[in-house]
């Protein structure tokens, strides 16, 4: 079904999307690209500058359109993109089975569907609107090597005076946890949400947001644990954060530690960086955690299982976008596999990744790898080498969930030689059925199921 | 090393909870914390807090229980393909839609994967293949061990079987020896609570005949639940006995006019009288929950089969839902037949 360029033109809502929808137009931005065999629907996911390819999807009988992307504008530049690729046939949209997330689009759509298509194809602004000025790149400056010197030399100066802003800021986070021992963990554990947002709020401040983030979910961390283990909880929590800060003051530039005090590098930084592992190969969707944050923000985080033999067993794929923006289409379907390409961030243990690519979905069967032989050595290392991380996933051997007297859920191996208490409630199958196999995080004293394989086929933590 | 730094660790934590200066009791690390009272505290934290979260984790209680296997169900559960369309609809649907999923592919010989439902135990309209794992969650829940019935439901193994697994094995009993399902009955009905008896009695509506009158009488006569002996009534008229016009069936047609048409062969009619208030129409439909069908029949002056024939639908639909409420819980087969043959003809084609 073709559709002509000055649809497109009408539908932008103003000449700036035309402009950054120009710049995404391009094949190599651009995969799962398909339409349906009666050319009505096409979809593609475009690498954006979150951890995730958005999931773009057009119907080309009335231009109705969707992206997983935050923005507010309507159609997004992704989707204008996608139009775009289609109308003047920048890459194939070869005829597929469509997709479950285009078709679940489909159905909610069902009534919109069936307005006119001059109704859903009205302009949204009487804006002049360009497609050929948009597509016509900036005149570049010519470089002045003296104006780079001063640039470089400008930007070595701001992040000197960023360092000593956050060692700083470090300095009030140390004082106000000596306050907080003085005046008693009990009290603090009693009033947490209100003292963490006050150091939170320093530590922005002080340029120190990573940091800040963690803090201010620190009590509902705490309040996850039964009353009596909260004091202990407190104890491990406010030590990580000596630990994290001191970390800092010896290295401020080691990449793991500054990601987690002050921000994590933008997705050019890490695609550029030389200490980049990039590793392609053949990945399972553990889950995907939503939380919102007491920061506005709402985190989605995407756990991976690597199938594969080389680069790191797990990745996770972590994007924030504001609550506001409303619930947020999921990338992925817990279970789902594919054949794709992650960029890690670089670190001691890389964990946090970017997708750079995703192929079909896999249709390997291949099983899920061996846990590791010693699983007391795997609950420990990370901590060794990270002493302030908060979750570790690992695999964990044949086992069970038991029960005790009061409901709480514990995992078991088989040899049934330890046991870890489960972070939440367990319910269903999970507890009447052998865990062949179970990927889990670990918190240093909870453990959370993301998934298991069972005899009962592979199921999620809800299952 | 360790168990030194655990006695100093219990009193540490005592401290710091009352907001007392712990440095001074932790001498296993005397010399990493220093001397410094403020940088003694700090460095304490971070190397208590290492200990707490990498050595200690907490220790299982002894009375640590795995539960058994989920059983697998008599069908298969749905595959794969399937089983994604499935999840989508259980994701959008409130309990009473993923009962009836349940029931559609259940229908179709499947059972959905217990990672996408599960009924709860107390889920009486689940469909019986689900008994298995109805009775599974009360085991859980209640901390019982198994029990062994594997055979068919008799008076000797009736405590073998758990509720769920008791009711569907007695469904399938009355499916296939209906006399042999009502004498059990007869044996161990009595030894059960009000809504078990209740619950077990239903299963009668099943292959109803008249060899299950006796039985019914004796309970609509004696037993001890008001709603057990409800119960049984409304059995004994769709048999077409013991009912007798009650005040509720004579007030109820009080509600409707009857009249005669036709000048060569003069046939009745009734009709529904005008319901003036909100109050008449409750009244008039709790009249249509309590009173049985042939009871109403007779009030009106004629038999159950008169009254399907002349009944006129389309005029009062609210009239027409109720009567054949009323018919489903309390007409015979035959004229619950009649009804629907007439209430067909009276739909328009599509």
């Amino acid at each position: 079904m073709a559709i002509d360029l000055g649809r497109i033109e009408a539908l932008a809502i103003d000449q700036a999307s035309l402009k950054a929808a120009a710049g995404l137009a391009k094949p190599g931005k651009w995969s799962g690209v398909g339409g349906s065999a009666d050319g009505a629907l096409i979809w593609g996911e475009c690498a954006g500058s979150g951890a995730n390819p958005y999931r773009v999807m057009a119907d080309l009988r009335d231009l109705g359109n969707k992206c997983s992307c935050p923005s507010r504008k309507f159609p997004c530049k992704h989707a204008l993109a996608l139009l775009w690729l289609n109308a003047e046939a920048v890459v194939t949209f070869g005829p597929g089975e469509i997709p479950a997330w285009v078709s679940d689009w489909l159905g909610r759509r069902r009534g919109a569907s069936a307005a006119p298509a001059g109704a859903a194809a009205k302009p949204a602004s009487d804006a002049p609107k360009d497609l050929r000025a948009a597509q016509r790149a900036e005149p570049e400056a010519p470089e002045d090597p003296k104006a780079a010197a001063r640039r470089e030399a400008s930007a070595a100066k701001r992040s000197e005076d960023t360092e000593r802003v956050i060692l700083d800021s470090l300095d009030a986070l140390e004082q106000w946890i000596g306050d907080q021992l003085r005046m008693g963990l009990a009290a603090f554990i009693d009033d947490a949400t209100a003292r963490c947002r006050r150091i939170a709020a320093r530590l922005v401040d002080g340029k120190a947001a990573a940091l800040a983030g963690r803090i201010d979910e620190l009590p509902a961390r705490l309040l996850g644990h039964p009353a009596g283990d909260r004091p202990r909880a407190a104890v491990v929590e406010l030590g990580k954060l000596v630990l994290l800060a001191r970390a800092f003051r010896a290295a401020p530039r080691d990449a793991d530690i500054r990601r987690a005090v002050a921000s994590s590098e933008s997705r050019e930084t890490v695609l550029a960086s030389s200490d980049t592992m990039r590793v392609t190969g053949l990945w399972e969707v553990l889950a995907e955690q939503v939380q919102t944050r007491r920061d506005g923000l709402v985190s989605q985080t995407t756990w991976l299982l690597n199938l594969g033999l080389e680069g790191p067993r797990f990745a996770m794929l972590l994007d924030y976008f504001p609550a506001s923006a409303g619930r947020r289409t999921s990338a992925f379907t817990p279970g789902e596999r594919f054949t794709g390409a992650i960029a890690f961030f670089p670190g001691r243990n890389p964990l946090r990744g970017l997708l750079l690519q995703r192929a079909a979905d896999g249709s390997d069967p291949q099983g899920w790898p061996e846990a590791a032989p010693d699983l007391a050595e795997a609950l420990t290392a990370p901590l060794h080498a990270e002493p302030w991380a908060l979750d570790i996933p690992l695999l964990l051997p044949p086992g069970r969930v038991a029960i005790d007297a009061a409901g709480q859920g514990w995992w078991r191996p088989a040899d049934a030689t330890m046991a870890l208490p489960l972070a939440e409630g367990v319910e269903g199958l999970i507890r009447g059925t052998e865990l062949t196999r179970a990927a889990a995080l670990w918190s240093g004293n909870r453990l959370a199921i993301l998934a298991a394989q069972t005899p009962w086929g592979r199921i999620g933590a809800d299952g | 090393m360790a168990e030194a730094i655990y006695d100093v660790l219990g009193q540490v934590l005592t401290r710091w909870t009352m907001g007392s200066a712990a440095a001074p009791v932790a001498h296993v690390w005397k010399a990493e914390i220093g001397e410094d009272p403020i940088e003694a505290e700090l460095r304490l934290l971070a190397l208590s807090g290492q200990f707490l979260g990498m050595a200690v984790i907490a220790e299982p209680p002894a009375d640590l229980r795995a539960l058994p296997d989920l059983p697998t169900l008599a069908l298969p559960t749905l595959p794969d393909a399937a089983r994604s369309l499935a999840r989508r609809v259980l994701a959008a649907g409130d309990a009473r839609h993923k009962r009836a999923l349940a029931e559609f592919v259940a229908g179709r010989g499947w059972t959905l994967h217990p990672a996408d439902w599960m009924p709860s135990a107390s889920e009486e309209d689940a469909p019986d293949v689900y008994a298995p794992w109805r009775d599974w969650i009360e085991a859980a829940t209640t901390g019982s061990g198994s029990r062994g019935a594997s055979e068919g439901l008799t008076a000797a193994n009736w405590a073998d079987f758990w509720p769920a697994a008791r009711n569907a094995a007695l469904a399938e009993l009355r499916r296939h020896d209906p006399g042999a399902a009502r004498v059990l009955l007869e044996t161990r009905l009595p030894g059960e609570g009000a809504d078990t008896r209740l619950r077990l009695l239903g299963q009668l509506t099943q292959g109803l005949s008249e060899a299950d009158a006796p039985f019914l009488e004796t309970l609509a006569a004696g037993d001890r639940a008001p709603k057990v002996k409800a119960l049984a009534a409304s059995l004994l008229a769709r048999l077409g006995r013991g009912s007798a016009v009650g005040e509720e069936a004579t007030e109820l047609a009080g509600f409707f006019t009857l009249g005669t048409k036709g000048l060569l062969r003069r046939s009745r009619t009734i009709a529904a009288n005008g319901l003036k208030t909100h109050a008449q129409r409750i009244r008039r439909q709790t009249l249509f929950a309590g009173a049985d069908y042939t009871g109403f029949a007779a009030a009106l002056g004629m038999s159950g089969e008169e009254l399907a024939a002349i009944w006129v639908w389309g005029d009062d639909v609210q009239a027409d839902i109720e009567l054949a409420g009323m018919a489903e819980r309390s007409a015979s087969d035959a004229i619950v037949a009649d009804l629907a043959t007439a209430l067909a003809e009276h739909m328009p084609a599509r």
